[in-house]
């Protein structure tokens, strides 16, 4: 399988790369083809820029050659892996961009004779998230998981009902111990592994 | 009452500038006063540094880069955040902001001793979210409306607790006629023009 694995967070050394890690190398080790793009490392442009709106509605709706070689990516992606920390409840701004800027008319959804949206990304069959959140399990239900929401509900939109999901989340991470830590890294090895 | 009116958008000449424009004529006509943000006319920078991230527990004032939208909103008594829903909620652009100045200090705080997070900008008592959804209301409805629960449930949740939410949203405004839009911005006007 091929798999496109985005990872959003600013530090090289944070938890968030440590599980995009563990997740890289149990596919890899399954003989999954693994594509890791790290938004943060490429310093990838956390905003839609005018020109990409003024094209966005054209034939011609991506105007970045980033954004065409994720495109690409994309397009052979059998599978697609998010790895982020929750922030405010949702996805943090450099992954919400990626979605912004990557899935425009002709890739994320096409638009059918009768000018109707069809799901784009067909083709994609596994939807994996994997996020840490500050709060616990009980607060994160309460006030609602928008990233969770975004990823399974909005994309899954486009990629088809008969796409499966999986979603790896870590709560309560600030006082999370060494132990859970591990653990968490150990299921997500594990999970990947059975992909 | 005082408004911060926070508006992004990458285009100038966008429906979601003309809705800025009426909301802030709205809210002069009732007398309220008003600072607008234009966060794509600032350069802001939606992607949470790393210097940010990893001293976020750190007084705001170690923060210039973000002091002067944390002083808006410490002003504020009406919130008014005017963006296009995409992907089901607010731009990067706009997550950016609430990841950069919605900070520990400024909108919310961990008193010592204490696991649970306190409301800050309680000074905060009018929420208003005016937003276009390309989708219709019932796409958005099984998407999970991410972008309304995280201005009711988590940006709210900051503000003050007898606080008013008004969420005025154009859904399906790709198959909307020139007549729902000017229905829509008449709407606009008339909301921001409460007292």
């Amino acid at each position: 399988m091929r798999v496109l694995l985005l990872v959003a967070h600013p530090s090289p050394a944070s938890f968030i790369h440590a599980a995009a890690n563990a997740a890289t190398v149990a596919l890899r080790s399954s003989g999954h083809h693994v594509d890791v793009i790290d938004l943060y490392a490429i310093g990838y442009r956390a905003w839609m820029s005018a020109e990409e709106r003024h094209a966005y509605h054209s034939d011609d709706p991506i105007a970045d050659p980033t954004v065409a070689e994720h495109v690409a990516l994309l397009g052979q992606a059998d599978a697609l892996v998010f790895c982020y920390p929750t922030w405010w409840s949702t996805l943090p701004a450099i992954l919400k961009a990626w979605l912004e800027r990557t899935m425009v008319p002709g890739v994320g959804f096409v638009f059918n004779a009768n000018g109707k949206v069809r799901p784009g990304l067909t083709h994609v069959k596994q939807l994996i998230g994997i996020s840490t959140y500050g709060s616990k399990w009980l607060y994160v239900k309460a006030i609602n998981d928008n990233g969770r929401r975004t990823l399974q509900r909005t994309l899954r939109m486009s990629t088809g009902l008969t796409t499966r999901t999986a979603w790896l989340p870590f709560y309560a991470v600030d006082s999370s111990t060494p132990q859970q830590r591990r653990a968490f890294l150990d299921r997500i090895t594990k999970r990947m592994a059975a992909l | 009452m005082r408004t911060l009116v926070v508006y992004a958008h990458p285009v100038d000449d966008s429906f979601i500038a003309a809705a800025r424009d009426r909301a802030i004529l709205g809210l002069r006509s009732a007398g309220h006063e008003v600072r607008l943000t234009d966060l794509y006319a600032d350069g802001f920078e939606p992607a949470l540094p790393l210097d940010e991230w990893s001293n976020h527990l750190a007084d705001p004032t170690t923060k210039p880069a973000v002091a002067g939208y944390i002083d808006d909103l410490r002003w504020a008594e009406s919130l008014v955040l005017v963006y296009p829903t995409w992907w089901g909620g607010q731009p990067a652009m706009l997550k950016g902001w609430l990841d950069r100045v919605w900070i520990k200090g400024v909108a919310w705080d961990l008193k010592p001793g204490s696991a649970r997070i306190s409301p800050r900008l309680t000074n905060i008592r009018r929420l208003t979210a005016i937003t276009s959804h390309g989708s219709s209301k019932a796409v958005n409805m099984v998407q999970g409306e991410s972008g309304k629960r995280v201005l009711t449930r988590s940006i709210g949740f900051a503000c003050n607790r007898f606080r008013r939410t008004t969420w005025c949203a154009l859904y399906g405004i790709d198959a909307a006629t020139d007549a729902d839009r000017a229905t829509f911005l008449d709407r606009v006007q008339r909301v921001t023009s409460k007292r």
